[in-house]
């Protein structure tokens, strides 16, 4: 999926994070802000790199800031920051790509 | 509980308690949100938060709604709405003892000073638009300048300043809100100052004299030039620009006419030279001035600007009317 602007997603309300994704010239760039980066900064990065690995990001730069939240909120944050990004929205192939 | 995103004027009431928010606070509603975010609970009001530009302001929560989550609710709004209108780069200016707080929500730090903190979104914004401006050998001289529009007052400056140094960074400042667009503005003073060979001319990127550095000089709150604060534009420019560029000398125009430029001079020539930068205040020439200019075209008689604008202002003055 090629991402054409930036967008955002999520909020920076407790157990939230809000994901920003933009352009890039190659590659995938995750930066991530977390009050428990000590604890579970690994486990965020893997779910979203995976989340973007599947959608077919390729050139990206991601930024996450992280309020505690859950894995499967991360998941659903990357994707609709994706989708935003890509000019994806109200076309989502439910059970596809997102699943 | 939830928040409504406003674009004033507020209703009477709203009006009423966002400003007894905000004095609570003790901030003061410096009149130059484009929306402002308001969070009731059981309709009262219990946070605000306001984005003027590119810069997220006025953020204020009740005492008795702290540490509910009630800014980041109002702060997540804020960015949401500015993303969807196409602004992705956002500041923010805080005191001190909020920047940790501010920090784990994503914005970063630029300058630091004893009463305030400015930060953005970006991690390493300034440091990359720092490094995207090419270096220059000998004495370096800045000029920053709105040039709303580009006179042959600012020419006459930024000669001067030229002809007293090796090379002159010009900085347009890249901030919307006035008459001519930045990049008509941006154009006006590249091509009139295009003969000027040791002339180099930048956009300011935000980063000096812009609504996050600098609201006073937006607001033209002329009355109130005594509240005017500077610090954060000056001290940005002194411990970050200047050292990065080699840049020892900055040039100004005099204000005889608006209190608040007239009070950033006087604020540079206090502060500039502890950081062993010289500041030089050269005398208006002719009594030109970007404001006459304006009031000319708004009145509909843009042809008598010609007297007071190079050739290629006077262009593209005409190519607007």
């Amino acid at each position: 999926m090629e991402i054409k602007k930036t967008a955002v997603a999520g909020t920076l309300e407790s157990s939230d994070c809000m994901v920003t994704v933009e352009p890039a010239a190659k590659g995938l760039e995750l930066d991530l802000e977390s009050a428990v980066i000590r604890q579970y900064g690994r486990q965020i990065r893997k779910v979203a790199m995976e989340t973007l690995k599947r959608l077919g990001v390729k050139k990206a730069r991601v930024s996450i800031v992280d309020k505690g939240a859950l894995d499967c909120t991360i998941k659903a944050r990357v994707e609709c920051a994706v989708m935003r990004a890509a000019e994806h929205e109200g076309r989502v192939n439910w059970g596809g790509m997102i699943r | 509980m939830g928040i409504g995103i406003y674009s004033p004027p507020l209703s009477a009431r709203q009006k009423e308690e966002y400003l007894q928010l905000l004095e609570a606070c003790g901030l003061r509603d410096e009149g130059d949100a484009d929306i402002i975010a308001l969070m009731t609970e059981d309709g009262r009001l219990i946070a605000c938060g306001a984005l003027a530009g590119h810069t997220v302001k006025q953020l204020a929560v009740s005492s008795d709604a702290e540490g509910q989550g009630a800014m980041a609710a109002v702060l997540s709004a804020l960015i949401a709405e500015a993303y969807a209108a196409g602004i992705h780069r956002l500041f923010l200016c805080t005191k001190p003892e909020n920047l940790s707080m501010f920090r784990s929500m994503g914005f970063h730090s630029v300058i630091e000073t004893k009463d305030a903190v400015l930060l953005e979104n970006r991690k390493g914004g300034l440091d990359g638009f720092l490094a995207s401006i090419p270096k220059y050998d000998g004495v370096c001289g800045a000029v920053v300048c709105n040039c709303d529009p580009f006179t042959l007052g600012h020419r006459h400056l930024i000669e001067y300043a030229a002809a007293h140094c090796d090379s002159l960074y010009v900085f347009a400042v890249s901030e919307k809100g006035s008459m001519f667009s930045p990049e008509e503005r941006l154009e006006m003073i590249r091509k009139g100052t295009a003969d000027i060979e040791n002339c180099h001319v930048f956009e300011s990127d935000l980063y000096l004299i812009s609504r996050a550095t600098f609201p006073a000089y937006f607001i033209r709150d002329e009355s109130r030039a005594d509240l005017v604060k500077s610090d954060l534009d000056i001290e940005l420019f002194c411990r970050r620009i200047a050292p990065a560029l080699n840049i020892s000398i900055r040039f100004a125009g005099e204000e005889p006419f608006s209190p608040v430029t007239r009070a950033y001079n006087e604020r540079m020539k206090e502060l500039l030279p502890a950081y062993g930068i010289r500041f030089e205040e050269i005398p208006r020439f002719a009594e030109i001035s970007a404001g006459k200019v304006r009031t000319l075209i708004e009145a509909g008689e843009p042809e008598k600007t010609g007297e007071m604008v190079p050739e290629s202002t006077y262009e593209v003055i005409q190519r607007r009317s």
